[in-house]
This record gives structure tokens, sequence and C-alpha cells, in this order.
């Protein structure tokens, strides 16, 4: 397949406050691959996965300047409507947030509120979407019990299959291993390996092993500033920069 | 049209937009409500105060209140008795209720506080003029018997039952500052072999002082601001007692004036304006009390947030305050010497100095684990004292009505002015205004609610906003009645009606409503409308689909805790919408009878044993009434609290 770019950041800074979290962040993602941001705590990789559907818009005080462009569109011109532009970038959570609802009300919500209401069609994309994210066989006797009692690693490939149900062109996950056993790591991996056929997917982790066992590109994060963006192979083996070497190599970090 | 690019798709939709818009300006008009309302009421109130029928100087200062005979207009003796009853019901109040704080949080086994606190909630519950006719009845009889005075509506009546009153809102309030004290705190002077006394009084206590200084804030505005219970056990002659602390002097309120002359005054006339001009006056001091409350509550917060805010240079250096912490402690004490000596004289004094000295060094010679055993035995004292105070008032209200209790007494007019037949004007005329309170009240508190959780970041408009429901919160019911007096009984020519009283007891429910439902939407976590917003919802569609659900019960609850607000309240139906009548009213602009009012009546104004019988009846019933919302508030609230896990 050739290799197509979906989403890049352009000149991207970003401040909450005083405090400026993204300095001149320029990197560009390519379809159907997986992206990891990795670096050490406050390097800013969760703060830049969340300006990709523009998330930040609901914290206080957040100011951006440059832009992000979509298939060529800046999602944040002052045209760009967040709404929509989640629409087709979705985004999992590092802490499972189901909502205190249904399994199936969960993954229904959102073709729900974009104004699908037809029982057969909500049926099959709960199902679809469901056995994508690998939690069908596990699920389906009990559709219709609250989240709230699915486990951890449950509940978060309910919030993955919750955001494919919008069938989105890009899946940003926070971390979504933080808060797992090692069991449940590995089936979300599995996962994401799958996810990549239909969908791009960049993933914030603190996990290096798992950047280098799912990625196909790495962004190295540190103090806000993008270090190096590459293949994963070549980040990993053959380091440009320093900083990116000292962290590969647990040297610091 | 085809559309070239997928990128092109993230435009605006216009008619969603605009849907999102209109919602939010709805939810917009209901916040900007609280803040023209706070407004209005004090123009409304200048309004009328204007012109006093003397200069300023000599309303604040003659000594004379005697606004028919000789018309001196003096509010002087009114302020200095409303000052006395409270600083009278604060010595009882303050330390019972901060032993009772300090036992609910820091003592008592989750058990003991599940029934504790509803408890303590619940006395917040108990409307005022059944405060009233208690202290009427029981408490004045119990000081002229006991004491051997001619009669014992006093200040010291006034006192006790203002000090009862304002126990709940010192200790809820003092509560939450101590349970607000994080956890870490306690364990790091634990584990440094500190007692558990001894983490309370150099740990928490001081964390949580702003807060506690607070609560006793608000608890004052609450005295200051009381009206019926004062009216009816105080004597209200406004007279400044001689000597000044002559506790069994009758004694006059701001509050008691309004509620005793406003309904007869002829409107427009020099007595007229010098009552607004109370009013105002009432006003400023509660809202000078209850900004000064809200301001301590800020710095506590912020205190909380504080590991991540900036360092700021203090504006004192530390020696610069203790030193004047030292000297305003030996102030106080020589004030408390003075006053001592004023009222005992020399010999008295000097022996208490002697004693006080004495027990001063006996403490310090205690061991820490006997001083433990000291301090919690006087905290529990204090919330026995309080569970004793709760059980008489109740006990009393019970045996003294469950007599009356019949279905004819539920359904029948009252005959001979309340000494015969029932209650069924008062029952259902209560009913009517509540449910029409609510009517008003509930979708503007939670509109304007949701306004401030959920569309606003924090700045200054929220902060105005919310500033401006504290004050409400605290303004005294009494003014609301003049300002609906003045302003939809006269000014927009409603007469006495019911629709005046509905609309009045909304405007003071609604603080209470949009309090709660924050609180209940703040408890939703953000992950989930993180969530929400991820898949593509718009703001609203969050709000209604995944916020409100949750929120529904602590909604509920603060729509129930205005209910029973609204049903007990008196003051300010008294001059908008009541009458004591066996009729029911046929249109919106007829007057009705209520509960609080026809007790109020017949327990102050009719004489005889079968008036007795029957206030006793009706004091009940409106308990009942009242304390039944309050419990089924609180049982919602402590349910969903218990199920609800995120």
């Amino acid at each position: 397949m050739a290799e197509k770019e979906i989403i890049k950041t352009v000149n991207l800074n970003l401040w909450y406050a005083e405090k400026q979290a993204l300095y001149d962040v320029n990197m560009s993602v390519l379809a159907n691959k997986i992206t990891a941001l990795i670096g050490p705590s406050g390097c800013g990789k969760s703060t830049l996965i969340r300006c990709f559907n523009r998330m930040n818009d609901v914290i206080d005080k957040c100011k951006i300047t440059g832009s992000i462009l979509f298939d060529g569109a800046d999602i944040y011109d002052a045209n760009a409507d967040a709404v929509e532009i989640r629409k087709k970038i979705g985004m999992v959570f590092q802490k499972p947030n189901p909502f205190p609802k249904s399994i199936y009300e969960n993954i229904a919500y959102g073709p729900r509120v974009q104004g699908k209401n037809n029982k057969k069609d909500l049926d099959a994309i709960v199902e679809n979407s469901l056995k994508v994210a690998a939690l069908w066989d596990e699920a389906s006797d009990r559709l219709h019990e609250s989240a709230m009692g699915l486990s951890g690693g449950q509940q978060q490939r309910l919030c993955i299959a919750r955001s494919l149900a919008i069938e989105p062109e890009i899946i940003l996950m926070d971390e979504p291993c933080s808060s797992l056993d090692p069991i449940a790591t590995a089936k979300i991996e599995d996962l994401m390996l799958e996810l990549k056929k239909k969908y791009t997917v960049i993933i914030v982790t603190h996990n290096m092993q798992q950047a280098a066992r799912v990625s196909d590109f790495t962004a190295y994060m540190y103090l806000g500033k993008l270090i190096e963006f590459g293949r994963t192979k070549q980040i990993f083996e053959n380091p440009k920069e320093e900083l990116t070497e000292n962290y590969i190599t647990g040297r610091f970090g | 049209m085809t559309i070239k690019k997928k990128g092109d798709m993230i435009f605006t939709k216009s008619k969603r937009n605009r849907k999102e818009k209109v919602i939010k300006s709805i939810f917009f008009i209901a916040a900007i409500f609280g803040v023209v309302t706070i407004f209005s009421i004090l123009f409304f109130l200048l309004k009328e105060a204007y012109p006093l029928p003397t200069d300023l100087w000599s309303f604040l200062s003659g000594t004379k209140w005697s606004p028919t005979e000789s018309l001196l207009f003096g509010t002087y003796p009114l302020i200095v008795g409303t000052l006395l009853v409270t600083f009278g019901a604060m010595a009882l109040a303050i330390p019972l209720s901060i032993g009772g704080a300090l036992f609910i949080s820091e003592i008592a086994s989750s058990r003991v506080r599940s029934i504790i606190k509803p408890a303590i909630e619940l006395l917040a519950g108990i409307p005022s003029v059944v405060y009233g006719f208690f202290g009427l009845i029981l408490l004045t009889s119990w000081i002229k018997d006991f004491f051997g005075v001619p009669t014992g509506e006093t200040w010291l009546a006034g006192s006790i039952i203002l000090g009862i009153m304002a126990i709940p809102t010192i200790t809820t309030v003092a509560e939450d500052a101590l349970k607000a004290v994080p956890r870490e705190y306690k364990e790091g002077s634990l584990a440094m072999g500190a007692t558990r006394w001894q983490t309370i009084n150099k740990v928490v206590l001081p964390t949580a002082l702003s807060g506690i200084t607070a609560a006793i804030i608000l608890g004052i505005g609450r005295a200051v601001g009381e009206t019926m219970a004062i009216l009816m056990v105080c004597g209200n002659a406004a007279i400044i007692p001689s000597p000044l602390w002559n506790t069994f002097s009758p004694i006059r309120t701001l509050t008691s004036t309004l509620g005793i002359e406003t309904a007869e005054v002829p409107v427009g006339g020099p007595h007229y304006h010098a009552l607004f001009g109370v009013a105002v006056l009432l006003l400023l001091i509660t809202l000078i009390i209850n900004i000064s409350a809200v301001y301590l509550l800020g710095l506590l917060q912020k205190r909380h947030n504080a590991t991540k805010a900036k360092k700021k240079k203090p504006l004192l250096s530390i020696t610069l305050v203790l030193k004047i912490k030292k000297i305003l402690t030996s102030f106080v004490l020589l004030f408390l010497l003075l006053l001592l000596y004023l009222i005992t004289g020399l010999l008295m004094t000097g022996a208490l100095v002697v004693l006080g000295v004495l027990l001063w060094f006996m403490v310090k010679k205690l061991s820490q684990k006997s001083l433990q055993k000291i301090a919690f035995s006087t905290i529990g004292v204090s919330i026995i004292i309080i569970l004793i105070l709760l059980g008489i008032i109740l006990s009393y209200i019970f045996i003294n009505g469950t007599g009356m209790l019949s279905w004819e007494f539920l359904t029948e007019p009252p005959r001979s002015l309340g000494r015969a037949g029932g209650i069924s004007t008062a029952l259902i005329g209560t009913m009517y205004l509540v449910a029409g309170a609510i009517a008003i009240a509930l979708p503007i508190g939670v509109g304007a609610s949701i306004y401030l959780t959920e569309y606003t970041k924090e700045s200054i408009m929220t902060k105005i906003i919310r500033t401006g429901a504290d004050l409400l919160n605290g303004t005294p019911s009494i003014v609301f009645g003049l300002f609906g007096f003045a302003f939809f009984v006269l000014y927009l020519n409603f007469g006495f009606s019911l629709l005046a009283g509905q609309i009045t007891l909304a405007f003071m429910i609604i603080p209470t409503i949009l309090r709660t439902t924050e609180e209940a939407l703040r408890s939703v976590p953000q992950a989930i409308r993180e969530g929400s917003y991820a898949v593509g919802a718009t703001r609203w569609q969050t709000i209604r689909r995944v916020v409100l659900p949750p929120a529904a019960p602590g909604i509920i609850t603060g729509a129930i805790l205005g209910i029973g607000r609204a049903a007990g309240e008196t003051a300010p139906i008294m001059f908008t919408a009541v009458a004591f009548s066996s009729f029911f009213p046929s249109s919106f602009f007829e007057p009705v009878n209520a509960l609080p009012y026809h007790l109020f009546i017949i327990a102050t104004n009719v004489p005889g044993t079968a008036a007795r019988a029957a206030a006793g009846g009706t004091a009940l019933v409106l308990l009942l009434l009242v304390i039944g919302f309050y419990a089924i508030a609180i049982l919602i609230r402590n349910h969903y609290q218990k199920t609800m896990k995120w």
C-alpha cells in the first residue's frame, strides 16, 4: 500500500495559562500506520495527542498557535467544528471512562448523538464494534448490563469499541494500557495491530517496549519539543539525537 | 455536490451550531437572573426607603424607636438588640457546633456518623415559626419559673432559640472544612507519634481554621437574619437593656421590627420609608457578613490547590504576623476581663482569674493521654447536648400536637379564628405556594447551575454569578418579604396574592437549588464528558445524555430541600400572600392561608386553651411536612452517595 499522509502539525505551540507546553511541533502522520509518542512524564505527549481532536478546547486558559492539517484542512481554522472533527478522529483515554449506562448504550451512544436511531442499524454497529474490539465473546450475553461491572481491561476495550462505532479515520489512544495488567495489555496491543488495517492509530505510551512492539513510527518528545521523529526501527536501533539515545537506553527518564 | 477531500467535512454545520447557541443563551439568561435579582432587591428597598423620615445619622444613632406616637425613628436600640441576641446565640452555638463538627468528622465511627449527621441536618429543617412556638410556650415559661423573673420573653430566650437554630449551619459548614483536611496531613502527624487529640489540635484545626471561621460567620448571618422565632420569644420592647448585660430584659431586633410593623403601615408615609430603611440596613449587614464568609471559603479552596499555584511572597512577614497575633490575643483577654469585672465586680473577677491560672497550670501538667481524654469527653458532651436539644424540641412538638391530629383537623377549614375546625385552608394554601415556587425556581436554579458548570470557564463573570447566588442565599427571609411587598404587591399591583407569594418564595429558594445542582453536576467526572465529546457529541448532547442522568438524584435532592424550605417560611409570605382565611383562593390574585402563618397567628394573637391546642396540632403538621421533605432529600442523597461509584 502506498504511504499517504493523513494528518500533520505545522509549527504547533501550546500554552496552559502562562506556561508553554508545546514548542514548534512539526510532524506528519501516515495513514494506516501506528505512530507512537514517547518521552518522560510532562514532556507534552498527552498534550499533543489531545490537540489532534481538539480535546484541549475543554481545558481552561489553553492557547494554541500554528495549525494541524487533517487531510489538508486546518482543524484550528475559525470555521472548523470540533464536533465534526471528533467524528473523524476518535479517542481512547488513559483511564477507561465508560458512561454509567449499559454496554449496548455505551456503544450506541456515538451513532445516536449523530442521529442514527434505527434499532437494526444500531444492533449491527454494536455487534460489529464489539467484535472488532475483541469483546463480543465476553459481552454478547450481557449487553444490557451496566458497563461499570466490567473489568478494567474489558472497560478499556469497550471504550475502544465505542470509538469504533462512529467509524473515524484516526483513533487517538492516550496511554490506553497504563491502568491495565499485562494480559489485558497484550489483548489491546493485538487489537491495535488489527485496527491499523482500517484506521490510523496514534498512541501515547510510557512503555518503550510497547512502542517498539506495535508502532511503525515513533516520536520522541522532551520538555514540550519534538526531539526526533522517524520509523520505529530507526529510532530504537539508530537514533540520531543524543537525547533520544539516552532515553531509549534508559540512561535517563 | 461531491466531496473531494475528507478534510472538508470538518467544517461547521451552521444549523446545529445555532441550536447549541440558543440552548446556551437560555442557560445564560437563567444564570444572569440571580445577579439581577440581588441588585433589584437592593434597588427596590433603597427606592422605598427614600426619603428617610430623619437624617441618616439620627436614623442610626437615635435611641428611641417610636414610629407611630412620637414619630421618632432611631434604630440604635434595634441594632443593639440584634447584636446582643446574636452575641448570646453565638456564645451557645459556637462551642457546641465546633464540638459537634469535631465529633462527626474526627471521632465518630462511620455508623454513628451516619445517624448523627442527618439528625443535625434535620435540626436545620425545623421551620423557624415552630422554633418560635416552642420558645413561646415552653422555653419562656421555664425561664420565668427558673429565674423568678416577671416574664420569660427575654433576650435570654431569644439567644437560646437562635443559638439552637444556628447550630446546624455552623456544624455542617465546619464539618465540611474539617473533612477537607487531607488525610496525609493527619497520617503525617500520627506517624510522628502525636496523639489523636494533638493531631486534631495542632494539624487539623489550624488547617481548617478559615473554613471554621466562615462557618461561624454564616451562623452569625443566620442569627442576624432570623425573624419569626425571635419575634415570638423576645418581648419586642424597643429598649436597650439596662445594664447592657441584663439578659432578662426584653429586646427587639431589626428583623422583628419589620415583622411586627410592616403589615399595618400606611404605604408611603414616614413610617413606611423608615421600615424600608431598616430593611436596607439589615440587608447591608448580612451582605457584609456573607461576603466575608464567601471570601474566607474561597481562601480555603485556594490553599488546597496551592501546591500547583505559584508561591507569592506573603504580605506580612511571619514574625510580624506572630506579633500581631500576640497583641490581638492580649486585647481580647483584657476586654473579657473588663466585661467580667463589669458584670461580677472586683472580687469575683480576681477569684476567677486565679482559678483560670490554676487551671492553666493543671492542664500543662497533664499527660497527653489524659489531655486527649478530657478533650474527647468535652466534644462528646457537646454532641450529647445538641442531641438533647433536638430531642426536647421534637418530643415537645409531638406530645403537644398528636392529640389534635385527626381527619377532621386536616380537612376542615378553621372556625372562630382557628379555635375550632381544622387547617385545610392553610394546608392547601401552603401546597399552592410551594408548588408555584418550585415551578418557578427549579428551571431557573437548574439552568443557572448548568450554565456555571458546563458552559463557562472560570472567569469574573462566573464569580459574579456565584457570589450573587451566595449573597441571595444569605439574605434574610424578611428582606425577601419586604421586597415582594414593594415590588409585586405594590409596584406591579398584584395585591396580597398567591402569585406574589409564589414568586417571592421562588426567589428565596433559587440559591439552594442552584448550589445543590452545581454540586451534583461537578461530581460527574470530567472523563465521562470527554468520552462523550470524543465520539462527536455536542455540548448539549453531552449534558443531556451523559451528565444530567447521573446528576439527577442530586438535583432532586436540591429541589426537595427547596420545597421544604419554602413550606416552612413565614416571613417572605407575610406581606405578599397570606391572609388568615377560611377560604380557598380561586385565582392567582387572591390571598391564601398558609400553615406557618396560621400557626403564627393562633399562637400569638388568639388567646385561650382551644387556640393553644390548635396551635400545637398545626405545629406538628407543619413540622411533619417539612421534616418529611428534608428526610426524603437526605435519604436520596445518602442512597446515591453509597451506590454511585466512578
